[in-house]
């Protein structure tokens, strides 16, 4: 048994490496209180720390899916794959913070343990294999993040948008907790294949007990990825939240939501019963509403970050629709939207974070002329602007079209068509920005410190994949073709 | 040099003028300019061997031509290119058109113009990839990235209310053409997802008669669902009535070059759309709905005429034209029958030219005068007794004007009367209210030449210099070109028959 366990630890390197950095972070912070040391050996070690745990998980990804600790976390493809993404993201948003100016000097450091600490959270979330690490995996998630929504102490709406994440995050956790005791009550096993095996066994009446609780259970992960109508939180604590922070929250917690609902709807659903038809209703209206709220309310926004907050709600909504099939071809197409959501969303964040910093406020009216200033990352905006509305060939498109794709190898032509015409909402909005940028005059000739050479080639390197996953996706649609889902 | 290649290089030579232009420095601007040119003139005589080497007698794609490389081979997308009769005019008009556009723009374009050149030659080579395409991804690939160099093109380089018209542009075209995508992709899946599932050839030819889908809980016949997603997607490009109401503004909007590659090359591709994949792939839809299409021809060229007499802005004025000539399109191919059909293409090479010299025209006059009005909005006279001041502008005009309106002699006239003489077979109550709209064509342009050419001479008129050397070269061809098919079109008529009549038969049999 014990043998069994420590067998089992070799698949869980990633996340034992990142509880490692963690750890070691806080000594670090702790042993050094020179600033400017303190700074580079946190640095060095994220890096290190980070880069380890990608390799790992690399590593992890060729070996078939297996599970571990008993049963209650599975490691296959699928997860494996999600967590890469998971950890680029916060990769991304770590080197955000490190020249950030929206985030004190002295709070870098909180920062990326906090990070790696809901990341961590997060991935326990993508391997979960029953109702209690999902739980788990949730509140780590959530717990952490509320600090750093209200990382900024002294400033009025990061306080808020820590106070209002709390309060919605506890509410909901409260409610989906509440459906996760339901169902043990009627199943009597909190391991998802024992529940899916019980479910095929109940009769009509006990189906419709159960129902409710897989609708309450929703609610909490429909929190986490803000869907609607449980997206009310997301456009406060993104405007509040320091930039970094928001570009973490947009990448992390939503994939790492997206990723459990994958999972629970592929184990729960795959078996033709009311249960199925009900979760397909949901799934259906859900993502509709999800994305159409989502860009409908972005069209009227002042500020890039709510902006781009009101988008991501509606990506998520798009991801949404790829979970209604059910099946292989469905987690695929949101597996490849997920890596290109990634990218296009740290671009985006990126440049508006460092235009942010130049003139403390991120208005779309800080973007005007920017094209003459700084033509190059005007034209890695337009592109990130370009692909996040789906135009070919980027990445958007195909990550787009991909949901298409398996929406109609089902036959669900009314999703596919809401789908696009909320791409041609979306189209509006996009556009302000590559508008303000390349149409209008500059407004003045003031240079932005944060475009430096460095920061440049970052956000560059950032942009290739959305480039080049708009011509040669074949290979990473391998990959997410590659990352099935491992049920046990 | 072996036909394989020869279409990939004309798709691919404005690319390594774009190459080039981004690699030269931003103060060199002759040199990126020559450069452009030649680079433009290599794709016309490229486009020239096309021509020469095609076999006028081979209906449907040649095959001597044809181009296919697996591109993403998981889901059926291919490298596809190919050319038969229809494609072939409207590439040789898209390489002359973009050719004299480089001249043009030569001394209009004074602001980023390392930018402007770039943007123009990937404008060309997107055109190129609707036009070749047999895959119908790729098809889209190019039909949605012409979207971001126009925007551009439009909206920065434009006139005073350019950031409207380039977005209102980008959005009608976009909403048009995501309609067109959810067809693409269920035809994918229709026809079971196989190796022909994206080739336009394999498509055709009326195989989804008795499909049917469903959705939000209504049971629909997919054929014509799909056809009337399709038409919309490139009814908009056309523009066809209701979905006009971008083009004004688009052209009014735009730089001189822009407007004519938009008059001239971008409205064919939305009848190019119909001919190569609406008509042929839902064949029995396109016979069902024939008589509507033709209503809204008709609309087209009547209320386009109406709008166009009204108008007192002499670029809005032609805009309004080319929406009205557009309709004449449509009704060729509501017809279905052969001359119809041969008509249609032939408007659509003989608009493109015609409508390029008026577009021309205007920008060469804008040039001088910094306004385009005929009458000003406080009621004086914008020109005036042009006809004295400037004789060779005027009978440069005169001929693309007389070519617009369809005067016999003039390339205009033979594809208007080959459209009547197709579209009466069917329709002949559209048909006399048609000939109509040809009445109204001949009053606005008359009317809009005699105020701007004629009476006194407008003292600022005296003060403008007659064409340029330069503006008369690139005039020139145009001129031979609306002179010379209106005298004998065969040339062009000879390389589509064996196609269209192809695609009538197909049609016939529905």
């Amino acid at each position: 048994m014990y043998l069994n366990y420590l067998a089992n630890v070799g698949r869980y390197i990633p996340e034992l490496l990142l509880v490692v950095l963690m750890v070691g972070l806080i000594l670090i912070e702790a042993t050094y209180s020179n600033d400017e040391k303190n700074k580079k050996y946190i640095f060095i070690a994220t890096c290190i720390g980070l880069v380890a745990t990608l390799a790992a998980l690399i590593a992890n990804f060729s070996a078939k899916g297996e599970a571990i600790f008993s049963n209650s976390m599975i490691i296959d493809p699928f997860s494996t794959v999600m967590k890469m993404i998971m950890v680029i993201g916060t990769f991304g948003a770590f080197y955000l913070s490190s020249f950030s100016k929206d985030i004190y000097e002295s709070l870098k450091t909180e920062f990326i343990i906090l990070a790696v600490g809901v990341l961590i959270g997060g991935m326990i979330l993508a391997s979960a294999n029953n109702m209690l690490m999902i739980y788990l995996g949730i509140e780590t998630l959530s717990i952490l993040s509320y600090v750093m929504a209200s990382l900024k102490k002294n400033d009025e709406r990061s306080s808020e948008a820590g106070l209002k994440y709390a309060l919605y995050g506890g509410v909901s956790s409260g409610i989906a907790l509440f459906g996760l005791s339901h169902m043990f009550g009627v199943l009597g096993t909190i391991q998802f294949a024992g529940m899916a095996e019980m479910i095929t066994k109940l009769d009509k009446a006990q189906i419709m007990i159960l129902m409710p609780s897989f609708i309450l259970f929703f609610v909490g992960i429909g929190y986490k990825i803000a869907s609607v109508p449980f997206h009310m939180w997301a456009p406060d604590v993104y405007e509040g939240s320091p930039t970094p922070v928001t570009t973490f929250f947009a990448v992390v917690p939503k994939l790492a939501g997206i990723s459990a609902l994958v999972r629970v709807t592929m184990i729960f659903f795959t078996v033709q019963s009311p249960l199925r038809v009900g979760w397909i209703g949901l799934m259906m209206v859900m993502a509709a509403l999800t994305m159409t709220v989502g860009n409908v309310s972005a069209i009227n926004q002042k500020s890039v970050k709510r902006m781009l907050a009101y988008s991501s709600i509606s990506h998520a909504g798009i991801m949404m629709a790829g979970l209604v099939l059910i099946n292989q071809i469905g987690v695929r197409a949101v597996v490849f939207y997920g890596i290109t959501y990634v990218f296009m969303t740290l671009v985006a964040f990126y440049i508006t974070s460092i235009v942010q910093d130049k003139y403390g406020n991120d208005h779309f009216d800080r973007f005007q002329g920017l094209a003459y200033r700084y033509p190059f990352m005007a034209v890695m905006m337009t592109v990130t602007m370009f692909s996040l509305i789906g135009l070919p060939p980027l990445a958007g498109f195909v990550a787009k079209w991909n949901i298409i794709n398996a929406l109609l190898s089902s036959r669900y032509y009314s999703l596919a068509i809401i789908l696009v015409l909320n791409s041609a909402v979306s189209a509006f909005y996009y556009l302000k920005i590559v508008r303000l940028m390349t149409l209008k005059t500059q407004e003045s000739n003031e240079t932005i410190e944060g475009f430096g050479f460095l920061n440049q080639l970052v956000v560059v390197a950032l942009t290739a994949p959305v480039f080049v996953l708009g011509i040669f996706w074949e290979s990473v649609m391998g990959l997410a073709e590659g990352a099935k889902i491992f049920i046990k | 040099m072996h036909g394989l290649d020869l279409l990939s290089w004309i798709l691919w030579m404005p690319i390594i003028g774009v190459l080039g232009v981004l690699l030269m420095p931003k103060e060199n601007t002759t040199a990126m300019k020559t450069w452009a040119l030649i680079n433009t003139i290599i794709t016309f005589a490229l486009t020239l061997v096309l021509y020469a080497k095609f076999d006028t007698t081979v209906s449907g794609m040649q095959q001597a031509f044809n181009v296919k490389v697996p591109w993403i081979p998981q889901f059926h997308i291919y490298y596809a290119l190919g050319v038969d009769g229809i494609s072939l005019p409207m590439i040789l008009l898209t390489s002359l058109l973009f050719m004299l556009c480089i001249l043009s723009s030569w001394t209009q374009i004074k602001k980023s113009i390392k930018a402007y050149f770039a943007l123009l030659l990937l404008l060309q080579s997107t055109v190129f990839g609707v036009f070749m395409s047999m895959d119908f991804f790729l098809f889209y690939v190019y039909w949605e990235v012409m979207l971001i160099p126009m925007f551009f093109l439009i909206g920065v380089w434009g006139g005073e209310n350019r950031e409207y018209a380039a977005v209102k542009f980008f959005l009608y075209t976009f909403v048009g053409s995501l309609l067109m995508l959810v067809g693409i992709v269920a035809l994918y899946f229709v026809t079971g997802q196989t190796d022909g599932s994206f080739d336009i050839l394999a498509l055709s030819g009326g195989k989804f008669t008795t499909q049917t889908l469903t959705m939000f809980g209504q049971t629909l016949s997919f054929s014509k669902l799909f056809f009337i997603f399709m038409f919309i997607g490139f009814a908009v490009k056309v523009p066809v009535f209701p979905f006009h109401t971008w083009l004004p503004h688009a052209h009014v909007q735009a730089p001189t070059a822009i407007s004519v590659i938009l008059a001239g090359v971008l409205l064919k591709m939305g009848t190019y759309g119909f001919l190569r994949i609406a008509f042929p792939i839902f064949p029995d839809s396109a016979k069902y709905f024939a008589t509507a299409i033709a209503w809204l021809g008709l609309i087209n060229v009547v209320y386009g005429a109406l709008c166009a007499m009204a108008q007192t802005d002499v670029k809005k004025l032609i805009a309004y034209s080319s929406v009205s000539h557009m309709g004449f399109v449509m009704l060729g191919l509501a017809a279905m029958t052969v001359q119809g059909m041969n008509g249609a293409v032939l408007q659509m090479f003989n608009h493109g030219t015609s409508t390029a010299m008026m577009f021309f025209m205007i920008g060469i006059i804008y040039e001088r005068s910094h306004h385009r009005w005929i009458v000003k909005p406080d009621g004086s006279r914008g020109y005036g007794g042009l006809y004295t001041a400037l004789p060779m502008y005027s009978i440069i005009f005169i001929i693309g004007m007389f070519a617009s309106m369809g005067l016999p002699g003039m390339s205009g006239f033979i594809s208007e009367a080959l459209i009547f003489l197709g579209i009466y077979q069917r329709f002949s109550t559209i048909t006399v209210l048609a000939l109509f709209g040809l009445l109204i064509g001949a009053a606005y342009l008359l009317w809009m030449f005699k105020r701007m050419f004629f009476g006194e001479v407008n003292p600022e008129v005296k003060e403008y210099s007659d064409m340029t050397k330069l503006e008369v070269l690139y005039m020139a061809p145009l001129c031979i070109a609306v002179i010379l098919f209106g005298i004998w079109p065969s040339p062009i008529l000879n390389m589509m028959k064996a196609s269209v009549g192809q695609l009538v038969s197909l049609l016939a049999t529905f």
